[in-house]
């Protein structure tokens, strides 16, 4: 019966799915917003809007990461950013904007001195992922520990901007957030065909005149600024992990890129709002580590139930494929002894065939008196007539095909 | 040197070097127009590297490559490749079709959408590798032989008139293997030029009419008679290839 | 913990007085140092394996799942257990040590589903792990000091307050009667609530005078409140010195001992399990202990630091060395050096030379509005990390045998080479004489390219000029028999 339902939903149309689980997505975070009567304050409203788009944009981008094999370059950019972050704010003061600008350099520089590392060297990428993200780190808190003999409010805005604390966020905040959305997914779908090809196969690719390292480029900035400025509400960790979980788990639903971002944006919108809300009620205070559990959650699920690709599935097939042949071996072990005595009807002590066939013989018992095959007799089992002429069809295909195989 | 203009591929003194090794060294190659040219070497001997560097993936030390008397950047929408296998992760969500379409975005503009036109012509190319009914489905699902065939049509799609092709026979099975062949003699016919990296010395004469014998220089080029004889093949091959000289005779 | 470092003090105690033993311990610098060095070459010992091995970011990944390992765990003796709450208990390194291995299994899990990529596995195990750490820490724990920047930056530079007290003279503990001479007396109402129902105003109530101090008291405490002349003679000993010098010294038994079992497992796996030695097994270890090293560091440099430690030196190491051996003595080495280095940083001197003040001033009068703040005492850590990642550079550019700058040269000389035998071997080819002029167009060469290889075949004699007109000479000719294409 399980199977069926799978095959069902194998055989949904896709959009059927997509609608069905942002329906069901923005139904909880609802819901969750009556019953437990939260405030649909300001704050509240910014927080979750912020949550929200922030979800989509990094569901959409975490499809190419993760697909590039790229998948832990979003905690790499999170830390190389914090020393342009500090050398912006010493700069220019510590307006949002400055400092996004000076977290998307130094990006951009962390991720240009991975890829050096990679050509001029024999190490390999995660240890060149490492070193960026260590030192570049190591710089800007020696930087930002220079600051902090400063005690100006620009000070303070440093470090609400790095170790995030959503309850603060403001209007203007979400208004960036909303900004890089758009941005995001309108360059994604002006050059969708670029990007697909480009993540594929990069060399087919420059065989027909794409400029691949130019939208690499683009790509890792996009990734970059959309890090930097998730930072303050979810921290460096989680944004990392948003890169990743959505698009994982979007993957297992579906064989189609196109599908894939779509419900990855729908997967990450339902992480950041549920997250939100939840956290916005006081369920596991800071927004961040909700929001990842949430898409962690949402990821594991899907890797189990999705249709086709899920665990689930397999162990179901296994299970179902071992019933059948555990069925087949009690039927021509009845038939066997039955032949041997010369007794159509020949009765089987069931604890024999449970030591023949272990406990599994059970179910299979049960299953063959179902069906119509066996019928109790005394303490054992027997074949029906049905069973009997089954089990001898059964017997002969298995010489034929024996002797054909020996032939 | 002469540039003969109707020469489809005309290679001068190539030398290709690798961290400072000679992966070719001082090749020069004429490809006439309409041929099936098989590049034959023992591994490492640099055919990939030959396929790779007449499309400028990778840098040269020295020489040129002209097709039809022009650079490649002027004639790239006339050269179609097919890459090895393994060089893609078919576990990427896209079907089939899909990946035959790629061969046409070159061609297409920056908003552009693949529309009917360029789906007909895609499931034209599947047609000719018989894989019009997997269409749909996707890539990770399928066989080696299928993904070779899929790049097959992904460059067929595409109506060059020069194919450089990659081990495009390496581990398929003999359906595939019938429908490379099939295309192959297809394109001949019309007068296309390919060029296939092969390692199969026994069905060489009967898959190709020319041969070029590499192993880090060219030992010999030409048709496959006058080119594969057993002294070329035994300078090319060095010891490897006493089998198949043991089978000839 | 504190035998140990009763034990270490005796033995120092040898060779030097108590006041500079005091002294020494006593030096923020000199601690920072000596704990920085353990904990870099804890790190170095490990970081080695796990760049081979391509694991980097999983120490990276285990930097943060710790956290989840110690919140457990404390949680689990608090509330579950209900002991009181100790940061400091031995425990929580088993509560680390337990996450550390959880994160890298769960990746395995995840990557044996044969769903996700083994990048992917890392970035979906850990950030969960992580959150749910501080979910945790939000719900279970109220007020304990785990703030985040003390976790993950440290303060190596404080890391000599926290210590534990030794006693070496007039340790006794000090009991104080009624009759002492420090024995202070005050007055008690012994009618009074709760146990009487007078209050202390009213006019029933009795006063007895009462000693305050009496009883038995550690002997410093006693001497700082002055209840009695006699001064303990006080060693005071970092704590981080004893957990990261253990800690080091298992690190370095653990690779000392397996060297060999790590060498394979690492540099040819495949061969390793070949020979039934189980690869996998020793990584598990590894993790082990990289959890454990991570979580003994958490106190003194944080997360951060350690990360560094896990992979910068090792990665400089691997650039100058093939050899394992060497890699994890140079490792080490560049790591004891960062620390040193970094400590002078931190308080504005690079490297013993340049100073950082002035430049920071000729930026505030020059470039930048600095308003003033131009004293550079900062966080040891980050400089410590920041003088790694330039050991790195220098390794980068400058290694003889893998460094851009010597790799750089050997390709132009080998290009060179080349150039030069392709000149050879053209003119060979020809039949008729070759004018120098006709070089450039005919080898489709730029004249200044023709010019420098000219040159050099001129001078290295295996070409001759007459005139225009060029000829191989004999030396020439040898040259091309000898040239190997395997060379």
């Amino acid at each position: 019966m399980l199977r069926r339902i799978n095959d069902f939903v194998t055989t949904l149309p896709f959009w059927l799915i997509a609608v069905t689980m942002a329906a069901g997505g923005i139904a909880c975070i609802v819901g969750c917003m009556l019953w437990f009567g939260a405030t649909f304050d300001y704050t509240l409203q910014s927080v979750l809007t912020g949550s929200i788009l922030l979800g989509i944009v990094t569901g959409v981008l975490g499809c190419f990461v993760t697909l590039k094999r790229q998948s832990l370059v979003g905690d790499v950019l999170a830390h190389a950013a914090l020393p342009g972050v500090v050398i912006a704010f010493l700069i220019a003061g510590s307006g949002l904007s400055v400092l996004l600008v000076g977290a998307a350099i130094a990006g951009w520089l962390g991720l240009q001195v991975v890829s050096l590392i990679l050509d001029t060297t024999r190490l390999k990428q995660d240890t060149a992922l490492g070193i960026v993200l260590a030192t570049f780190f190591g710089l800007g808190i020696s930087i930002l520990s220079y600051t902090q003999g400063r005690e100006d409010a620009g000070r303070v805005g440093l470090d609400k901007f790095f170790f995030g604390q959503a309850a603060t966020i403001l209007g203007s905040d979400v208004l960036i957030i909303s900004g890089i959305t758009v941005i995001v997914l309108v360059i994604i779908i002006a050059f969708w065909k670029e990007f697909t090809l480009s993540t594929f196969d990069p060399e087919f690719a420059m065989t027909n005149g794409f400029a691949v390292r130019m939208y690499d480029l683009l790509l890792s900035s996009l990734v970059t600024i959309t890090i930097v400025t998730g930072l303050q509400l979810a921290g460096v960790v989680l944004m990392a992990g948003m890169l990743v979980a959505p698009a994982v788990a979007a993957r297992q639903w579906t064989d189609d890129l196109g599908e894939m971002v779509i419900l990855s944006a729908i997967f990450g919108a339902i992480a950041g709002g549920l997250g939100a809300m939840l956290s916005g009620i006081g369920w596991g205070r800071p927004t961040g580590p909700m929001i990842i559990a949430l898409a962690a959650m949402i990821t594991f699920g899907s890797l189990v139930i999705a249709p086709a690709r899920g665990m689930l599935w397999d162990w179901l097939q296994r299970w179902l494929d071992r019933h059948r042949f555990e069925t087949e071996n009690l039927l021509s072990d009845l038939y066997r002894f039955a032949e041997r005595n010369q007794k159509k009807d020949y009765v089987l002590e069931e604890k024999l065939l449970i030591g023949l066939r272990g406990w599994f013989a059970y179910i299979g018992l049960r299953d063959l008196q179902r069906n119509g095959l066996i019928t109790r007799k005394d303490s054992g089992w027997a074949l029906t007539d049905e069973g009997y002429s089954r089990a001898e069809a059964e017997h002969q295909k298995r010489v034929q095909q024996q002797n054909q195989e020996n032939a | 040197m002469q540039i003969d203009t109707k020469n489809a591929i005309q290679i001068e003194n190539l030398t290709v070097a690798y961290r400072g090794k000679p992966a070719l060294w001082d090749v020069s190659l004429t490809v006439p127009e309409g041929v099936l040219m098989a590049i034959v070497g023992p591994n490492g001997a640099g055919k990939s590297t030959l396929i790779k560097s007449m499309m400028n993936l990778v840098p040269r030390a020295g020489g040129t490559i002209k097709f039809y008397g022009k650079s490649y950047r002027q004639m790239r929408n006339s050269v179609a490749y097919v890459p090895q296998r393994a060089s893609v992760d078919w576990d990427y969500p896209t079907s089939v079709l899909g990946v035959v379409l790629m061969g046409l975005y070159g061609q297409m503009g920056l908003f552009q959408r693949p529309g009917k036109k360029q789906k007909a012509l895609a499931m034209e190319a599947l047609e000719k590798v018989d894989m019009a009914d997997f269409s749909g489905r996707p890539i990770a699902q399928l066989s080696g032989g299928q993904q070779q065939r899929t790049f097959l049509a992904r460059a067929l799609v595409q109506d060059a008139q020069i194919y450089l092709m990659d081990e495009p026979f390496a581990a398929v099975d003999a359906v595939t293997e019938r429908a490379i062949v099939a295309i192959l003699q297809e394109l001949r016919s019309r007068e296309r030029t390919v060029l296939v990296v092969h390692h199969d010395l026994q069905t060489l004469q009967e898959y190709f009419d020319h041969a070029a014998l590499i192993n880090q220089e060219l030992f010999a080029s030409g048709d496959i008679e006058s080119t594969c004889t057993p002294e070329n093949l035994r300078r090319t091959y060095g010891g490897q290839f006493m089998g198949w000289l043991a089978g000839e005779q | 913990m504190q035998v140990i470092e009763r034990l270490i003090i005796d033995f120092f105690l040898i060779f030097m007085s108590p006041e500079t033993l005091r002294d020494i311990l006593g030096n923020p610098q000199i601690v920072a140092t000596v704990i920085g060095i353990f904990v870099a070459g804890s790190a170095s010992l490990l970081g080695v394996w796990l760049v081979v091995r391509k694991m980097s970011l999983t120490a990276g990944a285990i930097s943060r799942t710790v956290l989840l390992g110690i919140v457990g765990m404390f949680i689990l003796l608090t509330d579950i257990l209900n002991f009181p709450g100790d940061l400091e208990s031995p425990l929580l390194i088993v509560g680390a040590a337990i996450a550390g291995l959880v994160t890298v299994y769960l990746t395995e899990l995840v990557f044996s589903s044969g769903l996700v990529k083994e990048d992917a596995a890392l970035g979906l195990v850990y950030p969960l792990l992580f959150a749910v750490a501080l979910i945790a820490i939000s719900e279970f724990v109220d007020d304990v000091h785990l703030d985040q920047d003390s976790v993950m930056l440290g303060e190596i530079g404080i890391a000599w307050l926290d210590f534990n007290e030794h006693c070496l003279e007039n340790c006794d503990t000090v009991i104080i009667t009624e009759d002492s001479p420090g024995a202070r007396f005050g007055r008690e109402c012994i009618n009074c609530e709760p146990s009487g129902e007078f209050r202390p105003f009213d006019e029933g109530a009795i006063f007895e005078p009462i000693c305050l101090n009496c009883g038995e008291i550690p002997a410093s405490i006693a001497y700082n409140r002055g209840y009695t002349d006699v001064q303990p003679e006080l060693i005071f000993f970092p704590k981080s010195i004893t957990t990261t010098g253990l800690t080091a010294l298992i690190n370095l038994l653990f690779v000392g001992l397996f060297f060999k079992y790590l060498k394979i497992s690492t540099f040819d796996s495949a061969l390793a399990s070949a020979l039934g030695l189980r690869p996998g097994l020793w990584m598990y270890a590894l993790m082990l202990l990289v959890s454990v090293t991570t979580v003994t560091a958490f106190s003194a440099v944080g997360a951060i630091l350690i990360v560094a430690f896990f992979i910068v030196p090792p990665a400089t190491a691997y650039l100058l060395t093939d050899r394992a051996a060497y890699m994890v003595i140079y490792s080490g080495l560049i790591g004891a050096l960062s620390v040193i280095t970094g400590y002078q940083l931190s308080q504005g001197r690079f490297l013993g030379i340049l100073k950082i003040e002035p430049m920071l001033v000729f930026i505030d009068n020059n470039l930048l509005d600095l308003q003033g703040y131009t004293t550079w005492n900062t966080n040891v850590a980050g400089s410590i990390v920041t003088m790694t990642g330039f050991f790195f550079l220098l390794a980068w550019v400058v290694s003889p045998r893998y460094g851009v700058l010597s790799t750089m040269i050997r390709r132009r000389q080998q290009n060179q080479e080349f150039a030069e035998q392709m000149l050879l071997i053209f003119l060979k080819k020809q039949e008729k004489q070759i004018n120098s002029t006709e070089l450039p167009d005919l080898l489709q060469w730029t004249a200044a390219k023709t010019q420098r290889i000219l040159k050099r075949a001129l001078s290295r004699q295996v070409i001759q000029q007459n005139g225009n007109a060029l000829e191989l000479t004999e030396t020439g000719h040898n040259q091309i028999e000898q040239f190997s294409l395997t060379s």
